[in-house]
């Protein structure tokens, strides 16, 4: 049985994963936490925090809300900085049998070629997801993702300044997304990954005010999965590099509901938050899948839900 | 720290909307320390979506297996849920989490505030069993939400405070702060956030080891959401890592709008 998938066919380097799993960026840290938990080698793939190029302290409290099946939350991308993630996390991340690829954000088109241009050669990291889609920050986030000329721009700075596989995460917020989709394909993207959170907000009766402290949130959650699972259906068919399914995905059968509408892979965010297993418990669901319905490769599966 | 699956062996409700609940969780109680807590899944689905934190209440090493006990309000849905639970069913749990009390004295005093006395009771077990001096203040609005004192370990020094004045002192946990901090070499509280402002502001507090247990909304627990962080005088810190325990100067309290 054949459950290994790779992300960048068009990239010299490749990308080859043994299954098809990933965590979610911003619900795993950078792994280290998570490894404590579960056998990450066992996992297609980590997805770090993401990574800005100076350090920063994200948002005031309240950051979470749970919702109706759903958590909003607006962290606000705090996180160490490139440089301590290249000294104190890419060297653990080198001993690891499981890829890590770099969710990145900038507040400008130079800053994420920068970003890119120091993870080149760095031991440890394996892919680049291009984050043009956080919508919890007031400078860049998910401005980048919501124009087609940004966000190929973005994905071109990144990819004239790496040899790294790249994938450009793209952001529910939009009219058209296989616009977005289109646009950074063109400019080189190796791979897509959607969706990252959609805005809303929560307000506390008890003040009569926003409760999250920065206003609005992203939603995420099994409260998102019809829609994601949707994006993922137009975007696989409006582009040919491998897509990545994320928003929602809690079981074996959200992931093949995912893999069915056409993705390649899936990343898994708030359901490895609340349960650290979900992961590993969808890969075991998928091979049990495989097994029962007799399919020798995963790839037999991708994309099967297309009407003709 | 490790997700497992643990089984009630008694859940009941010891005063009005407060449960106890006792589980054999091995894996978890072997490890923890007091002012550690255990992320709880409280749904069977995904609704409520996120696990309650609870602090660990009390560790009783000497039962086989080892059992964890959990102190709660019911206050919203997913405490609710797990009042519902009963002798046999199973509960998903997380834990030990978090940086508990750090203890380096011989008389301790502890400052509960309502709900707040759930881990302190473990604290308090484990320093009388090392032969440590504890003095305890126990506070609640009325005599019927007291934590039963036969429920505490013996050799404490118990002090009442209840707001009504139905039982001990007429006043709040803090007004008895005072005439006994200068007995203490450390002091541990945990309450609302109120509490803790009232007491930075006592002046028998000033230059005294102060800890505190905070709250913060929690998504994971184990430090990989960052939807805890707070900003301290230590740098921004995550309540479920760093903590849930800091120390009281450590907070900054502007714009810290805390666990509610
Ligand atoms: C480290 C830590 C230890 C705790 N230990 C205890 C304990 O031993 N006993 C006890 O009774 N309570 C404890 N609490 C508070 C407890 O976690 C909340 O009362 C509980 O999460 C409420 O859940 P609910 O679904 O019943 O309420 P709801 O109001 O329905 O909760 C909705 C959401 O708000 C969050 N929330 C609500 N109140 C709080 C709060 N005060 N702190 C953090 N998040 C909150 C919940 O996690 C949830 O995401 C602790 C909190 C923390 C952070
Ligand atoms: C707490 C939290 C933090 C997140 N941080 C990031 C981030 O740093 N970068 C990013 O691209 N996406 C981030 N996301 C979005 C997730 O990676 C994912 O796209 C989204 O949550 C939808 O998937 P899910 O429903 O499986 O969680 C975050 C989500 C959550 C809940
Ligand atoms: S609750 Fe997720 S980092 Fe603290």
């Amino acid at each position: 049985m054949n459950l290994s998938v790779e992300l960048a066919p068009y990239n010299k380097r490749g990308l080859q994963l043994k299954n098809p799993v990933m965590t979610a960026s911003g619900t795993a840290g950078y792994g280290m936490e998570y490894a404590e938990l579960v056998d990450i080698e066992r996992l297609g793939a980590i997805v770090s925090k993401a990574i800005t190029l100076k350090p920063r302290c994200g948002n005031p409290q309240i950051r979470l809300a749970e919702t109706a099946s759903g958590l909003l939350n607006s962290i606000g991308l705090q996180n160490v900085g490139v440089d301590t993630l290249i000294k104190e996390k890419a060297p653990i991340w080198s001993t690891w049998g499981v890829p890590v690829i770099v969710n990145i954000a900038g507040e400008s088109i130079a800053e994420y070629g920068e970003l890119a241009h120091r993870l080149e050669g760095v031991a440890g990291v394996s892919g680049i997801e291009i984050n043009v889609s956080c919508p919890n920050v007031a400078m860049g986030g998910m401005e980048f993702g919501k124009s087609p000329e940004i966000a190929a721009a973005v994905t071109e700075a990144v990819k004239s300044r790496t040899t790294l596989p790249v994938m450009v995460k793209l952001t529910p917020n939009v009219t058209d997304i296989t616009e977005i989709a289109r646009a950074v394909v063109e400019a080189g993207a190796d791979a897509i990954s959607l969706i990252n959170t959609l805005t809303g907000m929560i307000i506390d009766v008890s003040t009569r005010k926003p409760l999250l402290g920065s206003v609005s949130g992203g939603l995420s959650g099994p409260a998102i999965k019809p829609i994601a699972l949707y994006m993922v259906y137009q975007v696989s068919q409006a582009v040919d590099v491998p897509i990545i399914g994320c928003g929602g995905i809690a079981s074996a059968d959200d992931a093949l509901e995912f893999i069915m509408a056409g993705a390649t892979a899936i990343q898994m965010g708030t359901a490895t938050m609340v349960n650290p297993n979900a992961p590993l418990e969808v890969v075991e669901g998928l091979e049990r899948f495989m097994d029962s319905e007799g399919i020798n490769d995963i790839a037999e599966l991708v994309g099967v839900a297309r009407l003709p | 720290m490790k997700q497992v699956l643990a089984t009630v062996l008694s859940n009941s409700e010891v005063l009005p909307d407060i449960h106890l609940l006792c589980s054999p969780a091995p894996e978890i109680a072997s490890e923890s320390m007091p002012g550690q807590f255990v992320m709880v899944r409280t749904s069977e689905d995904h609704d409520p979506l996120l696990r309650r934190p609870l602090a660990i209440h009390r560790v009783s090493p000497l039962a086989s297996p080892i059992q964890l006990a959990l102190l709660f309000s019911v206050v919203g849905r997913g405490t609710k849920w797990l009042a519902q639970c009963k002798e046999g069913d199973e509960i998903d749990l997380l834990g030990p989490l978090g940086h508990g009390f750090r203890v380096q004295s011989r008389h301790l005093l502890l400052v509960a505030g309502g709900i707040g006395i759930a881990p302190l009771v473990a604290l308090a077990e484990n320093e009388l069993a090392r032969g440590a001096h504890v003095t305890l203040i126990l506070g609640a609005p009325t005599q019927d939400q007291l934590y039963p004192a036969h429920l505490l370990p013996p050799g404490i020094e118990l002090l009442v405070a209840t707001e009504d004045g139905s039982d001990g002192q007429k006043g709040m946990a803090t007004d008895l702060l005072a005439n006994f901090t200068g007995k203490a070499d450390q002091v541990f509280a945990c309450g609302p956030v109120a509490m803790y402002e009232v007491m930075s502001s006592q002046t028998s507090i000033k230059g005294r080891s102060v800890q505190v247990s905070m709250e913060a909304r929690m998504g994971c627990g184990f430090g990989v959401c960052l939807g805890c962080a707070i900003e301290t005088r230590q740098g921004m810190k995550l309540v479920c890592q760093d903590g849930p325990v800091f120390e009281l100067e450590d907070i900054i309290w502007r714009g810290e709008k805390g666990g509610d």
